[in-house]
């Protein structure tokens, strides 16, 4: 754990490097949600619920996301990156260091533009959210196992790469795919869409299902969030490690 | 002992071209082995299998077929335990952060290398004195020149006092300058601590100042292995000769030589000695002209290395 934070100093350090850049960075990424946030609220000035959602639990499943993004995207910014590292030839540097590959490339590189969403979504949450104690913890833990299952899925999909070869096409349709269907509420979408977004594309426990949880704490909801949190963190390291067997390094070849 | 033994290690890699997916066989079958404290040369023309060879001894590739152990460890199965103890240095691929200082870099290596604050610290400063490189540290990496970075990407390379490193082009784009003071720092560092050294490079100066021994592999396979001198005199068939004549000669003809190039009354000539002796050829230019100035040379290495590439396969 030491040697994670450590690397994840250096990145942070890194992305610290260029303030100006940083605060742009932030600033643009701070104004693109906010553009979101006002959409939203004039669409709720005419039609006062969507299937159940009013605009203060959208605007609540926009602040759960945006942190997600933010810690998923900008803290672990390599998780949606898996794919073109390894087509690349970009997994030699974490192979040569005693550790496990995968947790030092995803900490090793801090997205600056996505951290504006890693700052937006709380300051949302605190602002439209209703903040109790308890509803801070339930939007943490939400966001966390959002977080995870964003993250093993993106790895999941990006270590496909490994096995298909490609330059990782596949990860960046994956994370347009789940970040477009994690950005509308989970009851928007009726039969084998909703059936998709709790298992192949797990968009509903990025943002749907914590949402539901910060509203109306369930035990039941959040067992179902923190097995798909480690269902999906599980199946990222899993696909991971087994690619690693195919790894071809920088020869523009995919193993037998 | 061996550092390093390798038994038929094969790698197979899949293409896909024109919809169809083919085999093609980086690695077929090599063996050999790498005694502890050797200064080995790892060579080969383009697509030889040379990188191949090198990640599956560093455990960043895993074969398709055969067995090596590096320092007792079966590099693909027990990675973690292995690159504890050696050090890799790949030209074209940076182990330092580019924004960040090369110590920042050194302080995340040594706690992954768990080597004590303390002791990393004076380490830091021991290399930096023996690279010559102390005021590079403090510099952000992207400010360096590709000789100073490479300096810096040694000493990362060296932190944990490894017993053997891997170089795969690690004097590639480098100036003459900083090229020759990398080798040298090589040779350093194979002497002072007995650290094996396994390089492959495409540059024969590399091969000729640094290493001891030369595996040469073409097409994945082992087509040569011996010592470099050893290969200089077994394989040398020429000799060049130098020649300043006193008055230039009428028409310079003796069996068995060529002339090469002249201007003036400089001659250089290359004697097929498998032909006819050099001393013969000595013999009848002392005898039959008036030589000014003379000197035998052997061919360049890169000669000799050619002549090993285009040899038909075993």
């Amino acid at each position: 754990m030491r040697i994670i934070l450590s690397t994840f100093k250096n990145s942070l350090i890194e992305a610290w490097t260029n303030r100006r850049s940083f605060w742009l960075q932030v600033s643009i990424m701070l104004a693109n949600d906010l553009v979101w946030v006002l959409f939203w609220i004039l669409f709720f000035e005419r039609v006062s619920t969507v299937r159940g959602w009013d605009r203060s639990r959208v605007l609540l499943l926009f602040a759960i996301l945006t942190t997600v993004a933010g810690i998923s995207l900008g803290l672990l910014a390599n998780a949606r990156k898996i794919g073109q590292l390894s087509a690349g030839g970009e997994l030699d540097a974490a192979l040569a260091l005693p550790i496990h590959p995968l947790a030092f490339l995803l900490v090793r590189r801090v997205d600056t533009g996505l951290l504006g969403d890693l700052f937006f979504g709380p300051i949302l949450f605190v602002l439209a959210g209703e903040p109790t104690l308890e509803r801070t913890a339930i939007f943490i833990f939400g966001s966390l196992c959002g977080a995870a299952v964003l993250v093993g899925f993106l790895v999941a999909i990006g270590a496909l790469t490994l096995f298909i070869g490609g330059t990782g096409e596949q990860a960046d349709l994956g994370f347009q795919t789940i970040l477009i269907l994690a950005s509308y509420p989970v009851d928007v979408f009726g039969g084998a869409t909703k059936l998709l977004l709790f298992t192949s594309v797990p968009a509903a426990f990025i943002s749907g299902l914590p949402t539901r949880l910060v509203d109306d704490w369930q035990w039941t909801t959040a067992a179902a969030l923190l097995t798909a949190a480690l269902v999906f963190a599980s199946l990222g390291v899993r696909l991971f490690n087994l690619g690693l067997h195919r790894y071809s390094s920088g020869a523009r070849w995919t193993r037998a | 002992m061996a550092a390093i033994e390798v038994t038929n290690l094969v790698k197979r890699f899949a293409t896909k071209g024109r919809g169809r997916r083919s085999l093609v066989e980086a690695v077929s079958g090599i063996t050999f082995s790498v005694e502890d404290g050797e200064r080995l040369a790892y060579i080969g023309p383009n697509g030889a299998g040379k990188s191949t060879s090198i990640k599956m001894l560093t455990g960043i590739l895993h074969p398709t077929e055969g067995h090596a152990t590096v320092l007792g460890y079966i590099p693909w199965s027990e990675r973690r335990k292995l690159v504890r103890h050696i050090g890799t240095l790949f030209g074209q691929r940076s182990q330092l952060w580019a924004q960040l200082t090369a110590r920042q870099t050194f302080r995340l290596l040594a706690r992954i290398y768990r080597l004590d604050d303390r002791d990393a610290a004076r380490r830091i400063e021991e290399l930096g004195e023996l690279l010559e490189a102390t005021t590079l540290f403090d510099v952000p990496v992207k400010s360096l020149s590709l000789g100073q970075r490479m300096r810096c990407e040694l000493t990362a390379s060296q932190l944990h006092s490894p017993r053997v490193l891997f170089l795969d082009e690690p004097t590639i784009g480098l100036g003459l300058v900083a090229k020759q003071r990398f080798r040298e720092m090589i040779v350093r560092l194979n002497e002072e601590r007995n650290m094996t050294v396994f390089l492959t490079s495409h540059d024969v100066s590399d091969i000729e100042y640094v290493a001891r021994r030369v595996i040469v592999i073409n097409h994945g396979r082992i087509i040569y292995d011996d010592d470099v001198s050893s290969m200089r005199r077994s394989l040398l068939r020429t000799k060049l000769l130098e020649v300043r004549f006193e008055e230039a000669p009428r028409a310079l003809s003796l069996d068995s030589v060529e002339v090469l190039k002249h201007s003036g009354l400089g001659y250089k000539l290359v004697v097929h000695t498998s032909q006819r002796s050099i001393r013969s050829v000595l013999d009848e230019l002392l005898d039959d002209y008036s030589v000014a100035d003379i000197s035998v040379l052997d061919p360049p290495l890169e000669e000799i290395i050619t002549e090993i590439y285009e040899a038909p396969q075993r």
